[in-house]
């Protein structure tokens, strides 16, 4: 199948064809699934939050202009719908219920090799793991959200300052002092405890 | 204890946001979702009906007698036809609050208070019918409280939608239980507060002075403090912040 640019992929969507949205849901899915996650928290917030973005994606295709990359343009959609979500779910929540998930369900189950002593590693690198994870998820449970969003965008997928500016429509330079300050309140809650 | 210098914070922090394997139906599901939600607004859109009279609105109804609008006189007809739109763009999730008056003369004294008390339960929220009761001034008449949130004229613009049962029951409604369900969905996923990237201004969703914010201008708030933070200023005509959501 012939592969479509980004912006080419919108015209069609914009046009009514279905695949061309499901190509761009298989493109895009994963990293707005992980922005999502790390939002707010449960997996099944997340999903709903994306399905509510990939619909906007749809209905509003015809007010997609080129001179957005898509994928800004998608973030901004996608921080506008958590951010809402966030509104309605206090910081201390989202941590706790992340953390009780991970807690039963630790991904480094499968890890293991063969022999005792590489399970024992296996497990002791799992546990690390969900530890700094859980370490993460408090801290990040402290930056104010508008930081918070503009983290998860920087390091789910590199957005440079100029895009995430584009993206929760700021200036460059409060992009630049948000992030500082979500860095240093981090730093501090995970260094402090 | 570890320290936490530029490097190992950014390791970190890609780490954790690192992709993950997105839900397998996510395209479908969201194909589905959208024909539902079309229609739904359509559907509806195709039954209202709204009556005023020259004080605001004094009947909103679905399905009965032709849909449209209608009035005594002109400016009546201008206030049905103002709550008409305020209520498309409250189905369509564009309003969060309504403009139009409501003319609640014609109905019974207990009952207004009711009704007024009922305005004040702002969007997105819920209360209880005691709940209700108690700030209509009668906490023991709470079955009376539920009969008169049953016979809102108004409906939608005076949310008897949003009170529920003690222990989160959905009560009743005159529409039926799918509808309130739907509504107060509708509720939940609405952004209460936009702001422009071309002015940096924040209003409440659905503010008149607003001109309507172009798509690639809208920016979602969770707070007025949050849209200050990052350099938006209330706006001045819908005051978000000052008020609890009510018209």
């Amino acid at each position: 199948m012939t592969e479509f640019s980004d912006r080419a992929l919108m015209r069609r969507v914009a046009a009514g064809e279905e695949p061309a949205f499901t190509t761009l849901v298989d493109r895009y899915g994963p990293r707005l699934f992980v922005v999502a996650r790390r939002l707010l928290g449960s997996p099944a917030d997340a999903e709903d939050a994306v399905q509510r973005t990939l619909l906007r994606c749809l209905t509003g295709a015809r007010s997609y202009r080129p001179a957005w990359a898509v994928s800004t343009w998608l973030y901004r959609i996608l921080t506008n719908v958590c951010i809402d979500q966030m509104r309605r779910r206090g910081p201390a929540e989202a941590w706790r219920r992340s953390a009780s998930r991970d807690g039963a369900a630790p991904d480094g189950r499968q890890a293991g090799g063969g022999g005792r002593r590489s399970r024992a590693i296996a497990r002791i690198d799992a546990a690390d793991r969900i530890h700094r994870r859980l370490d993460l998820d408090r801290a990040l449970a402290r930056v104010p959200r508008e930081a918070r969003l503009l983290l998860a965008l920087r390091y789910a997928d590199g957005l440079s300052y100029s895009e995430l500016a584009r993206a929760r429509g700021i200036s460059i330079n409060t992009v630049k002092s948000q992030l500082a300050r979500g860095k240093s309140i981090l730093r501090a809650a995970l260094e402090g405890e | 204890m570890t320290t936490h210098d530029d490097r190992s914070l950014d390791l970190l922090l890609v780490a954790h946001f690192r992709p993950a394997v997105a839900p397998a139906d996510l395209a479908s599901g969201v194909l589905t979702r959208a024909r539902s939600d079309a229609a739904r607004a359509r559907d509806l859109m195709r039954r209202l009906h709204v009556e005023a009279t020259p004080h605001g609105i004094a009947r909103v109804d679905l399905g009965k007698g032709a849909p449209g609008t209608s009035g005594s006189n002109a400016s009546a007809r201008r206030l049905a036809d103002q709550g008409w739109e305020e209520l498309r763009q409250y189905f369509e999730g564009r309003r969060t609050f309504f403009d139009v008056p409501v003319d609640l003369d014609a109905t019974p004294e207990f009952q207004r208070r009711v009704l007024t008390t009922a305005v004040t339960i702002p969007y997105g929220e819920a209360r209880t019918y005691s709940w209700v009761a108690d700030h209509a001034g009668n906490p023991r008449a709470v079955r009376a409280a539920g009969t008169a949130l049953g016979r809102n004229p108004v409906p939608f613009i005076v949310p008897c939608h949003r009170v529920l049962r003690t222990g989160g029951g959905l009560g009743g409604y005159y529409f039926g239980l799918p509808m309130k369900e739907w509504l107060l969905d509708l509720e939940r996923h609405t952004p209460i507060l936009e702001g422009s990237a071309t002015t940096r201004i924040v209003c409440r969703l659905g503010c008149s002075a607003s001109p309507r914010i172009r798509p690639e201008n809208r920016v979602v708030f969770a707070a007025v403090e949050d849209a200050r933070s990052v350099g938006y200023r209330p706006c001045r005509v819908c005051r978000p912040g000052r008020t609890t959501g009510v018209a």
